[in-house]
């Protein structure tokens, strides 16, 4: 029983580690808290419900076509709108990006209602079992097989591509990356891109396996704001930390209190880990 | 100098006296309109005491809008209390939480004050989800005002001006204390405050504190105006949103620029859904993206210094951008 609870936690942890890669990214280049992480994810889970409704095309395929979706839009959005006030101070990005939250969220529910969807694939009950110990959902381990891929990935690009460097430099001294001939503006809305492509992708496999709204973001959002502070801002392992934290928090929290008070954990936890090591568990002190 | 000031309260005194008389003329569709406009104003002007003077940016106040309506709903409903002592109470008890929370979320500087007080505000709402004293989710009653309909309307709106009339005046009294000036001196560089000997941590917790205490009035005066309190629009984020937009809309840091803010955003946002029922969902983050870039020192500063010109707004777009 402990072992299952302890699985399903490590299972779900995973896709909160994919939602909060993106957040920590922008975060720990830019300095922007993206509020409107959640409406991206919500958006990537929008693309795979109507690719699969459309065209019954997979969603294990069509988590590519909403990342390269996603990374498009993040990169115009970046490049047209936050770009123009990057320079003026963290506060003004944070009501930028609730304006730009706000707008999509509302542009989505104009245009899809606030009905809750779902994608119903038919492996999605498909589960197997290890001995006679732990159930495991093939879905939900494939998920988190494809977050393992993406965070390596995404590990790839910062650490070992001319992109990564351009990234990291802008990130520590965006006047010196600037005069080593770094476009600066290029970098942020490819990070930007980047960032709102994994929100895409962790968007895709939550619409496998929860239902989807509208109005989804919200709550997701401040999830992701949970994982990249419990795991701290700066590296890779991060969000990996802090998701797979707060998935089997959540898991055992619930499991001893009841369903209805995941959200009271997620958030006491929040408050508790802010107050108490304000920059995370791996997070580097100023 | 003198005349100047002499001046600025005469268009107080005239703005005041015309909105008190403005319920004489109007229905009571209007009237609720303007009661509505006049509780974001508190909530937006008080959010300025933390936010705008202080520099803090809290994201969670809509918790002392919660805490208020919710301890006036317990206390009228649960032990019969009569409404004047729950809103006295609901404002210090909004205010007594700011200082418990204010201690260690003061702390925190940026962005992680920002998510702090939004967390303190989601947990909260989950709080108040499980209680049974708060009904959880499916809402609480409260006793109903036994007036007629029309002096009911007058008996909300009026009570609310004399809300946001308290807040106005405890603001500006404020501004001219040595604390008012400390607000400030922490906002520009709390670091050099702290050196020249101001109690950084008294005067956050206290701006905090009056910023949660007229909130919490706001959100008691709410409840029993809706006789029903759920905690999902109890203590929506939306609502903090919606305190910040219209203070960084009206402009921070200025006395009446929340109230401006408030004003022009209810009044937009209403004639708007009137006439496009569909596209003015879009407006307020379009109105918040705009202005972000294009105004980000608020109506305020363009009304004062009587700038108009494209200019202004190239100025400032081109001034953060790389």
């Amino acid at each position: 029983m402990v072992l299952q609870i302890l699985v399903n936690g490590i299972l779900k942890g995973g896709l909160y580690a994919l939602m909060a890669i993106g957040m920590s990214l922008i975060w720990g280049v830019m300095d922007i808290i993206n509020i409107a992480h959640g409406a991206f994810i919500m958006l990537g889970a929008f693309t795979t419900y109507w690719l699969f409704t459309l065209f019954g095309m997979d969603p294990f395929v069509s988590l590519v076509f909403s990342m390269v979706i996603l990374f498009v839009l993040g990169y115009g959005v970046q490049k047209i709108v936050i770009n123009n006030v990057i320079r003026a101070g963290a506060f003004i990005t944070l009501i930028l990006a609730f304006g730009i939250d706000i707008f999509i969220k509302n542009l989505a529910l104009v245009s899809w209602t606030a009905d809750v969807r779902k994608v119903q694939v038919s492996y999605g009950a498909a589960n197997f079992s290890l001995g006679n110990w732990v159930t495991i959902p093939t879905v939900r381990l494939l998920a988190f097989i494809l977050v393992i891929v993406i965070s390596l990935a995404f590990y790839f690009i910062l650490n070992r591509t001319n992109l990564g460097r351009s990234i990291r430099a802008t990130s520590q001294d965006l006047d010196a990356a600037r005069l080593v001939g770094v476009d600066v503006a290029r970098t942020y809305a490819i990070t930007f891109g980047l960032g709102v492509g994994a929100a895409g992708a962790a968007g895709t496999l939550w619409s496998i396996l929860f239902p989807i709204s509208p109005m989804m973001g919200g709550e997701l959002t401040l999830k992701s704001f949970v994982v990249v502070i419990i795991g701290g801002l700066g590296s890779m392992l991060g969000p990996i930390i802090g998701g797979l934290a707060l998935g089997i928090a959540e898991a055992f929290g619930t499991d001893w209190f009841g369903s209805t008070y995941g959200n009271l954990i997620s958030f006491t936890i929040l408050v508790a880990v802010l107050i108490v090591r304000p920059k995370g568990f791996l997070g580097k002190a100023d | 100098m003198e005349k100047k000031l002499i001046q600025k309260f005469l268009i107080c005194g005239i703005v005041l006296l015309l909105t008190v008389l403005f319920p004489l003329f109007s229905n009571n569709f209007t009237i609720r309109f303007g009661t509505d406009i006049l509780m974001f104003a508190i909530m937006a002007s008080a959010w300025n005491i933390i936010g705008g003077y202080t520099g803090y940016a809290s994201f969670g106040n809509v918790v002392f809008f919660g805490i208020g309506g919710y301890i006036t709903a317990v206390l009228m409903e649960r032990t019969g209390m009569n409404f004047g002592f729950a809103y006295l109470a609901a404002g210090f008890g909004a205010a007594l939480f700011a200082v418990l929370i204010g201690l260690p979320v003061l702390r925190l500087r940026g962005h992680y004050f920002a998510i702090a007080t939004l967390g303190v505000a989601e947990a909260m709402k989950a709080l108040v989800q499980n209680l049974q004293i708060t009904e959880g989710n499916s809402g609480i009653y409260l006793p109903l005002l036994n007036f007629s309909i029309k002096a009911q309307y007058y008996f909300f709106f009026y009570i609310m001006l004399g809300t946001l009339v308290l807040t106005l005046v405890a603001t500006y009294l404020m501004l001219n204390s040595k604390l008012g000036y400390s607000l400030i001196a922490i906002r520009e560089n709390e670091e050099a405050a702290n050196s020249v000997g101001i109690n950084t941590t008294w005067s956050k917790t206290v701006a905090f504190a009056l910023s949660g205490l007229f909130t919490g009035l706001a959100g008691s005066i709410y409840a029993y105006q809706q006789a029903f309190l759920k905690p999902g629009p109890a203590f929506s984020v939306e609502t903090t949103v919606k305190m910040i937009v219209m203070a960084v809309f009206g402009g921070t840091g200025k006395l009446f620029g929340p109230l401006i803010g408030a004003f022009s955003i209810e009044m937009i946002s209403e004639t708007l859904s009137n006439y496009f029922l569909v596209a003015h969902t879009l407006f307020f983050g379009t109105v918040v993206i705009l202005a972000i870039l294009f105004a980000p020192k608020g109506l305020i500063d363009l009304i004062t210094k009587r700038k108009f010109g494209l200019s202004y707004f190239l100025e400032n777009i081109r001034q953060h951008r790389i």
